[in-house]
């Protein structure tokens, strides 16, 4: 009953055109059309924020956007974030992975995806800038003080000029 | 949690979206726009909304603007919530929608909900009609006979409903000038950091030789719409700014609330109570802000 | 032959533990952060279909008809189950107390909203929604059972009418003199409790693909499971199935705290996957489905309690009576975590008599599941909370009141009235360190110089302790039958000397595959990069049970050990042989079998598991050629209760003293936490990092239940929250960063020294914060005795205290 439509998204730099039903969410398209399972789903309804993903490099919940709606625009997803051929990790990865910011890690690549946009934009926030940009993202299993020593770390790691 | 089935259509003009609205309108099809979709997509996957259509204004990005026009701040409807809270301009020439913006949910929504949609939507609980109705607002919308501006006090009609016709689109909010001199302030009280209000406030008014003057103060998420608090306003007209007014303000405020909804987070009695206190906080906070 | 289980760190057979002790980087990270990691929805498996399932609108309805025609018309569906096909293939599922469960979708009538009464397979799951729309059920409305009070009078209507009674156990614990005690008593302090309903809600909802093989009868299930050959057996049993024609296969978890639920869905996607005729079926819970009817509701707890007390403080006796309001049935087992607090019911203090009045009536709620903790976070709250009210009775610090009551160093182990052994312990020396750490006294005089400012600032130093390892025989007691809890590992090692762990579980958050690769590696001497932790399938695994009960850490510990021991005797065995040496002469170190006396002569373990392996020309009669041991490990010296449920059931005594600084907003109701310290005591610390991530996601969960987390339910047993925007869990700006510090007094009796302490945080947070709350309100005379503190329910005390004083004798307001 609902017609198909054709759409052109690049998500992590590639280029994919798929025929998609209207309602189906960004979320389920990355996570089932494209195989990209990164993307996680924790709520459907906008509030948990372990789908983040960016869209043309802002922040955004993947279940509470169709996937006809990114047709023209770029997606980044978690599977962006490692060095493709080496597999090195990103700073940002890689200080959860040295600050013990998971545990199930199920919230983590929505963390991750809000940290990048907030550490782009802000590249030495303060511990209110980043609970702020954290505050719409929840975690069930850290207490979240693990994740704000993460993104701490990241920040001083990513800052230009630290020791690499 | 999926949502119904719908059509879908992204057209690439104004004229286009109108024009599509009306016919599929006059063809007894149940059409809904979606703009960033924060308040939509929820209700499209518990299937609460379940239109036959979906006309996607996404690409009208001539509607996607913040600009000043004389003075006037006017902000196309597609223009997103972040944008407007990183605007320069915006801070400069409405510091108080600028604070509202920032108290929207979080960076991700306001990424990608627009300032029309917040409008359109007309959430009991958001902070943007009560700012409307405190400052010089109108909401300009184009429909098949063209374009028309409403006033914020016509705008709102009841819970999620304005008086926007189903094949209308808000193309523009537009705010007069701020005085500088005016203060302004808006107070809200939320189960955690980010939720819908359970109540707020928004006041704008001048101290004039420490005079209360053109006192406006609103209240969101207590009633169906935003709600200007008259009693509390005229109580406090020519009245010394001074604490004790404007707790008295409060209490008047909460007084003359009509019928304050209830929910499991909060019973009518305690949301009168909550636009009482947060009244006179607002008061106090404006009265203090440095001019 | 008796194994030895090392019961601390420097008891392993290498010079310097390098990664126990550490907190190491965790081995599953770099998967986790990569998003590569295969939670069950990212599974696909070829010509997979998807469930959803129709759930009852109604709390309490009987069923009149069921019509699918039109679904089973709808487009990509392709097979739809009902009650009648339950009823034809399935049993009840097994709960204790027995004869209380559910089929895995209503038959005759629906008991709960939520309640599956139909489902669909579809080629998405899309189609699969779209097609339960066209479902039409006919229902006819029961009187709903809403309240304990309404199950259990007299002629109520009755949940399970078979049962002919609402109330599905009450029971007495008598333990010590306590009518003397409390006769004799100076003081007897008694409070009313109300704990309202919260939950797991971990970050991902339950999730399976069941494939339901008809050629050999075979049941194979992937899913987000907890306890694998446990859910396989239960499966079994509600499917008909024989035991060993399920098979569990556990995918990595996004959390879980006990609330995971599963058996219902696994059972339905599998029965579909039977009518699809062997096509794999996806089901994945949606949040709004977790939050109605998945494992996520537990605790609803009426307390009735009092302490009996001496004049100088001394606390004599303990009295509980307790009415839970389970839901509609046992499934969740959500009945036996009533009886967990016996595993401490007297917490850290040397009470000597006690009683537990227990009463677990059905009603027409969700049935409860367990939750981090299972029972004594309410149980906690209500002991705490009287230390509390004591305390303000007798003018005594409430710091002091505990230091007075504390089991001293010098009686551990220590049989606590309700019959555990406590294993090790310094109460004091870990209060003392908490009140330095959040320095008490500026603490006190902050509170007093905003009392004079008539802000409302409140203290609570709050204890507990946490039974670590559980047995079952610790549930006996309400029908649970069993001692010992087996969990298994098989060590092996390769060729090339590289290390592969086999355990029964997967991953969950708490870091359990680190852990096993820190000992395995520290054990045989390898780098932690050398091994692997692979998840074996449940009919493949060695006996297991898998994450709960603070236990996993501990028990996979010793059964590494044991494995490790073992595979030390073998290789002992050839290597004596190779070498021509008396076996005796020769010990492990470092990684290799050398001479005790001359360390440079022996052989490294990959070189024997090579040799192993590839020579068994070289081996000595009666060896096998397999580097591999397996070994399964059980808490050692567990008995059977007696008939008031004493036993020896959880084998260590964690325990913890939190600190908690909170302010009421007077005009609004609402809490801020402002300051909050934790000093605990788990023994020995496997991972430090993993210790202090579970307190603080403790600490989190304790937070939400304290302030934000409730299941509303309205007096028509309607639940009023059914999404993430009323069921509140804290965010990064609710939860107090907090400041930590540890002792380390190693239990004698487990692998390692180490106790388990997944849970503590979460029977400690809620009391603390609620006893902060209570003394910043006690100038005014109120005390608030139910959770969550919301702020709607602080805002009415202050109203009451409120008109309190304005109409106080004077009648005047000030
Ligand atoms: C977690 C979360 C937290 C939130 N917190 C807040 C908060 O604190 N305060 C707050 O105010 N909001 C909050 N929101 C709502 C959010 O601000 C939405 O973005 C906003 O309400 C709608 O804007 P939108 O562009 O996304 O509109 P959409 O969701 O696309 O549309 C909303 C409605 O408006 C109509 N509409 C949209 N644009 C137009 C137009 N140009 N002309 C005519 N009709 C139109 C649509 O048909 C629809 O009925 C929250 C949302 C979430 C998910
Ligand atoms: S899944 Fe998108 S916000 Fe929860
Ligand atoms: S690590 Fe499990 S939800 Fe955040």
């Amino acid at each position: 009953m609902s017609s198909k439509q054709r759409i052109e998204v690049r998500v992590n730099g590639i280029r994919h055109v798929r025929e998609v039903e209207p309602r189906l969410t960004l979320a389920d398209f990355l996570r089932h059309d494209l195989g990209l399972g990164g993307t996680h789903v924790g709520c459907e309804h906008g509030i948990c924020g372990a789908c983040t993903v960016l869209i043309d490099d802002r922040s955004a919940r993947a279940c509470l956007t169709l996937a006809v709606q990114a047709d023209g625009h770029e997606v980044a997803t978690v599977e962006s974030l490692r060095a493709p051929e080496s597999g090195a990790l990103h700073p940002i990865q890689q200080a959860f992975v040295d600050a013990h910011g998971l545990q199930c890690g199920f919230c983590t690549p929505g963390f991750m995806m809000t940290t990048l946009e907030l550490l782009r934009g802000n590249p030495d926030p303060t511990e209110e800038q980043i609970k702020e940009a954290l505050g719409g993202n929840l975690c069930r299993c850290t207490g979240y003080q693990s994740i704000l020593e993460s993104v701490k770390l990241a920040a001083q790691r990513m800052k230009p000029g630290a020791p690499a | 949690m999926k949502p119904a089935p719908f059509d879908y259509h992204a057209p690439a003009t104004l004229d286009e979206a109108v024009a599509l609205l009306t016919r599929l309108g006059d063809e007894g099809c149940d059409v809904k726009i979606i703009a960033g979709g924060q308040s939509l997509m929820p209700m499209l996957a518990l299937r609460v909304a379940r239109p036959e259509v979906l006309v996607d204004l996404g690409r009208l990005e001539a509607l996607d603007y913040i600009r000043d026009e004389g003075g006037t701040l006017v902000i196309g409807a597609m223009a997103s919530k972040q944008a407007a809270a990183d605007s320069d301009l915006v801070r400069r020439a409405q510091p108080l929608f600028q604070a509202a913006t920032e108290l929207v949910g979080h960076r991700q929504i306001r990424n990608r909900g627009t300032v029309g949609g917040s409008f359109a939507h007309a959430d009991p609980a958001s902070e943007y009609p009560a700012v409307a109705l405190v400052l010089d607002t109108e909401f300009e919308a184009v429909g098949p006979d063209g374009m028309r501006t409403i006033p914020a006090a016509d705008f709102f009609v009841t819970y999620m409903t304005t008086s926007l016709e189903a094949n209308e689109v808000l193309t523009a909010v537009k705010f007069a000038p701020f005085a500088p001199r005016r203060r302004w302030a808006i107070q809200e009280f939320a189960r955690r950091n980010g939720d819908l209000a359970l109540a707020g406030v928004a006041v704008t008014l001048d101290i004039e030789a420490g005079l209360c003057r053109d006192v406006r103060i609103a209240a969101f998420g207590v009633q169906a719409t935003a709600v200007r608090l008259t009693a509390a306003e005229r109580m406090l007209e020519g009245r010394p700014a001074q604490p004790q007014h404007f707790e008295e303000a409060g209490r008047v405020a909460a007084t003359a609330l009509d019928d304050p909804m209830g929910c499991i987070h909060a019973s009518p009695d305690y949301r009168r109570h909550l636009v009482g206190v947060l009244a006179a906080r607002a008061l106090t906070e404006a009265a203090a802000r440095p001019q | 032959m008796a194994i030895e289980i090392p019961t601390l760190p420097e008891q392993l057979p290498n010079d310097a533990p390098r990664h126990v002790g550490k907190a190491v980087n965790r081995v599953e990270d770099p998967a986790l952060v990569s998003g590569t990691v295969e939670f069950i929805d990212n599974c696909v498996l070829p010509g997979m279909l998807h469930c959803a399932i129709l759930r009852s609108p109604h709390p309490h309805a009987r069923i009149v008809s069921v019509d699918t025609s039109a679904a089973l018309a709808a487009d990509g569906v392709v097979a739809v189950l009902t009650g009648e096909d339950v009823r034809r293939w399935c049993d009840p599922v097994f709960t204790a107390p027995e004869g209380w469960g559910n089929y895995c979708m209503a038959v005759d009538k629906v008991r709960f909203v939520g309640e599956p009464v139909a489902a669909v397979a579809a080629s998405s799951r899309y189609l699969a929604e779209d097609a339960l729309e066209l479902i039409e059920v006919e229902y006819e409305l029961l009187t709903p059972v809403a309240t304990p009070e309404q199950a259990m009078a007299s002629g109520a209507p009755l949940v399970f009418e078979e049962r002919g009674t609402n109330v599905m156990l009450a029971r007495k614990y008598e333990w010590g003199e306590v009518d003397r005690v409390f006769a004799e008593a100076d003081h007897v302090v008694s409070r009313r409790f109300r704990w309202n309903r919260v939950g797991a809600n971990p970050t991902e909802t339950f999730g399976c693909i069941c494939q339901w093989d008809l050629a050999d009868g075979t049941l194979t299930c992937r899913g987000s499971y907890q306890t694998p050959r446990f859910m396989g057996i239960g499966r079994a049993g509600s499917l008909r199935l024989p035991a060993n024609r399920v098979r569990i296969i556990a995918q990595p978890m996004g959390g879980g705290f006990g609330g995971k639920g599963g058996p219902r869905g696994t059972d339905i996607a599998a029965l579909l996957s039977r009518k699809a005729g062997g096509r794999p079926v996806k089901y994945i819970e949606d949040r709004m489905e977790y939050l109605l009817a998945g494992g996520g509701q537990s605790w609803d707890r009426y307390y009735d309690a009092a302490l009996a007390v001496k004049a100088d403080g001394t606390v004599t006796g303990f009295r509980v009576r307790l009415v839970d309001n389970q839901g509609a049935g046992a499934e969740g087992y959500g009945t036996i975590s009533a009886a967990k607090p016996l595993a401490a019911f007297t917490g850290n203090y040397r009470i000597e008599a006690a009683a537990y009045d227990l009463t677990l009536v059905a009603t027409n709620r969700a049935p409860s599941y367990p939750y981090r903790g299972y029972g004594p976070p309410p149980h906690n709250l209500v002991l705490e909370s009287l230390m509390d009210c004591t305390a303000r009775e007798l003018q005594i610090d409430p710091a002091e009141l505990r230091r007075r009551n504390y089991i001293r160093p010098e009686q551990f182990p220590y049989t606590v009235p309700s019959g555990n052994e406590y294993d090790s312990g310094n109460y004091g020396q870990v209060l003392e360190r908490v009140l330095a750490l959040a320095d008490y006294p500026a603490l006190r005089a902050r509170q007093a110089a905003a009392r004079a400012e008539g802000r409302l600032l409140g203290i609570s130093v709050v204890n507990t302790v946490e039974p670590g390892v559980f047995d079952w025989n610790a549930y006996a007691t309400v029908g649970v039958p069993g001692i010992g809890v087996p969990e298994g590992v098989k060590v092996a090692l390769d060729v090339f000397g590289n290390v592969t762990v086999a355990v029964g579980f997967n991953l969950q958050g708490q870091g359990q595959f680190t852990v096993a690769a820190q000992v395995v590696a520290d054990y045989l001497g390898v780098d932690m990069a050398q091994v692997r932790i692979s998840t074996a399938a449940s009919d493949v695994a060695m006996p297991h049970f898998g994450q709960g009960g603070s236990r996993l850490g501990v028990a996979v510990t010793g059964a590494i050990l044991g494995a490790c021991e073992k595979l030390k005797a073998i290789f002992t065995t050839v290597a004596a042989h190779v070498l021509q040496l008396p076996a005796d002469d020769l010990v492990l170190r470092n990684g290799r079998i050398q001479r005790r006396d001359a360390p440079a002569h022996g052989m490294s373990l990959a070189e024997i598991a090579g040799l192993m392996l590839t020579r068994s020309d070289l081996l000595p009669a009666g060896v096998e050629p397999c580097p591999e041991a397996t070994y399964v490990w059980t808490a050692p010296n567990r008995n059977a209760p007696d008939d008031q449920g004493r036993c020896r059931s959880y084998l260590t005594a964690a325990y913890a003293t939190h600190v908690a600084l909170v302010e009421i907003d007077r005009d609004t109701g609402r809490v801020d936490i402002l300051d909050y310290s934790i000093v605990d005591d788990c023994g020995t610390r496997l991972n430090p990092a993993n210790v202090e991530g579970q307190l603080q996601g403790g600490v989190a969960q304790g937070v939400g239940a304290a302030l934000y987390e409730e299941y509303v339910y309205d007096a028509q047993c309607q639940p009023l929250v059914s999404t993430f925007v009323d069921y509140l869990m804290p965010t990064i700006h609710e939860v107090p960063m907090t400041r930590k510090d540890h002792f380390v007094t190693p239990s004698p009796v487990a692998p390692l020294g180490a106790k388990g302490c997944g849970e503590g945080a979460m029977h400690t947070t809620p009391a603390a914060i609620l006893c902060a709350i209570n003394d910043a309100l006690a100038p005014l005379g109120k005390e608030l005795l139910e959770t969550p503190a919301s702020p709607h329910r602080v805002w009415k005390l202050l109203q009451e205290a409120g008109s309190a004083i304005a109409n106080g004798p004077t009648g005047t307001r000030t």
